[in-house]
């Protein structure tokens, strides 16, 4: 490959990453602390693609590569073509509950209880999915217990019950795992009516105690209300 | 690259062979734009599509800021550092120099991606190559970051992030010594570009070494990242649960399972934690595992070091890191559960 397009494709590859970080894109695929990171990155990029193509317009075609000793090892960059194209062009959707990752699973032992600080102030605090799951296993200070919570999450179809799901994301999707909790209660039939993989966000309460299995426990949310919601910004917890 | 060759355009006509891959690419951006719209609902309408192309640009947009600071880093020390110099700093000894990498790999904070391309830039003759090497190993895996995400993910287990840390540095350390004692000079079949010319400027040369660098690694890395995110579809979640109460097994499996889904250093800690169906010890080869060598780590070293050179050290990295992770992990956190 030509050190033209090497350029090029630096360049494709700096304005892909500027337009998934500009377009919130980017939260489909890694989490969104990494914003500011990512700009940065398209920044030096950019940069880097700039200074080299500036360059050789202006020292005319002085550094060819082909005169360097690199012979064909130039070729793979070829490949880079292929983020361009996924990334400006397929931009692939968020992670659906179909696909197939690991489960979060809250392990209730004795050992991992401790307690957790008290949620925020307010009627109907948001707590994630993931956060439900850790804190009805693991609080030993019931933070949950009686108390009204927000809850926003995608519905999962569980044999004929339904399910709140949302992945939850560490470092980007190749790590997600999804995180479920039962819907019970005066508007769980409400979800259920809603096709599989509808946002909603569900107002209810964690049942105390309601183990499923005997080591890692699925909690079920009493829910009083349910509304349907645009798919958040932020898709994974 | 910033060699500055007067005799490069004489060829003949070879501006006309350059313009045209860039137009092959003009060419190939326009057709995507075209049909952008039934692809994507081609890739949307097929989960295993999507769920492929989302792990993929997950891998590679969660290096991309890793690999940028790599190669700022490394073209930081081409230009500034001088191999000489690299060399009067580390110990004379391969063993001391070993070890000073193996610690300073604590300094970098960061996943492994970054570190392949900084490891070839610090590789040099005799005790260098064994401590840039240790170095690659050392950095992705006992660095602040990873051991306080491990901290987090196993909470009230300390015993974890010490088995963790200890196996990793002693990996990186065997590693190192293995390559001062077998290493060969010849199997690093790929050359860096010859240094700038001495009128270059400073900052011209920079750049030039970050793009070298930048372009080498990241093409490497398409490859490692597409492998693991088809591996992500097609190894079935069964997997991970059927291996409960099987060490040998367990550890096997888990240790291939790092290699294949290639996951990001400072995430891998919160996979290992989530598969509590699995004894400790398997998910301490897993994070043992999975920052020295894994699918996109072997693409970016045949890549960026050579072929001959990856062959060789990555199985040895994999069977090395995970025989010390099993023995370590039995001896800190007990055989069974």
């Amino acid at each position: 490959m030509s050190r033209e397009s090497e350029n090029t494709l630096l360049l494709l590859i700096g304005v892909a990453t500027a337009m998934i970080a500009v377009t919130g894109i980017f939260t489909r695929y890694v989490k969104a602390a990494l914003l500011p990171w990512l700009y940065l990155t398209a920044g030096v990029l950019i940069v880097l693609a700039l200074v080299a193509i500036i360059g050789d317009i202006r020292g005319g075609a002085a550094s060819d590569p082909d005169h360097d000793g690199h012979g064909h090892s130039n070729r793979a960059a070829w490949l880079l073509v292929v983020p361009v194209v996924v990334l400006i062009f397929l931009t692939p959707p968020p992670l659906r509950p179909q696909a197939s990752v690991p489960s979060v699973s809250a392990v209730s032992t004795e050992a991992l209880r401790r307690p957790f600080p008290p949620l925020p102030a307010g009627r109907a605090p948001e707590v994630s999915v993931p956060d439900v799951m850790i804190r009805a296993a693991q609080d030993s200070a019931g933070t949950l217990d009686g108390r009204l919570i927000t809850v926003t999450g995608f519905t999962m179809d569980d044999d004929g019950k339904v399910d709140l799901g949302r992945f939850s994301v560490l470092c980007c999707a190749a790590d997600a795992r999804l995180a479920r909790i039962h819907l019970d209660g005066p508007a769980a039939a409400e979800a259920g009516r809603l096709p599989e993989y509808t946002w909603v966000r569900v107002e209810g309460t964690v049942l105390p105690g309601a183990a499923d299995g005997d080591s890692s426990l699925i909690p079920t949310l009493e829910a009083v209300s349910v509304t349907e919601i645009e798919a958040p910004e932020n898709v994974y917890a | 690259m910033a060699a500055v060759n007067p005799e490069a355009d004489s060829h003949t006509d070879p501006r006309r062979i350059r313009t045209l891959s860039v137009w092959v690419i003009a060419a190939l951006m326009v057709a995507f734009a075209l049909l952008g719209g039934t692809l994507r609902s081609v890739v949307y309408d097929s989960t295993a599509l999507s769920t492929a192309g989302t792990v993929f640009a997950g891998i590679f947009v969660q290096a991309l800021p890793f690999l940028a600071l790599g190669v700022v880093l490394s073209a930081l020390l081409a230009v500034f550092v001088t191999p000489d110099r690299l060399s009067r700093w580390l110990p004379n000894r391969p063993s001391a120099a070993v070890l000073t990498a193996a610690a300073s790999g604590a300094a970098l904070p960061g996943c492994e991606c970054g570190s392949v391309p900084l490891a070839r830039r610090m590789f040099g003759e005799g005790a260098l190559g064994a401590a840039a090497l240790t170095f690659m190993l050392a950095a992705p895996a006992i660095n602040p970051i990873v051991v306080v995400s491990t901290v987090v993910a196993f909470p009230g287990q300390p015993q974890m992030v010490g088995a963790r840390v200890g196996a990793s540095l002693l990996t990186a350390i065997i590693m190192g010594l293995a390559w001062a004692k077998w290493g060969r000079p010849e199997w690093i079949t790929r050359r860096l570009p010859k240094p700038a010319a001495n009128d270059t400027p400073r900052w011209r040369a920079f750049a030039e070494t970050a793009r070298h660098d930048f372009l080498a690694a990241a093409s490497y890395l398409v490859i490692g990242a597409a492998a693991a995110a088809a591996l992500h579809v097609l190894v079935p979640q069964w997997v991970f649960e059927k291996l409960a109460g099987q060490l040998l097994l367990g550890v096997l499996v888990m240790a291939i399972l790092a290699v294949v889904l290639a996951l990001c250093s400072e995430g891998d800690a919160f996979v290992a934690a989530s598969l509590t169906m699995l004894p400790l010890v398997p998910r301490l080869v897993f994070l043992v595992v999975g920052p020295a060598i894994d699918i996109k780590l072997f693409a970016m070293q045949a890549g960026i070091f050579g072929r001959a050179f990856a062959i060789r050290f990555a199985p040895a990295t994999f069977v090395v890191a995970t025989v010390v992770a099993t023995v370590v992990g039995v001896l800190v956190l007990g055989g069974g559960a």
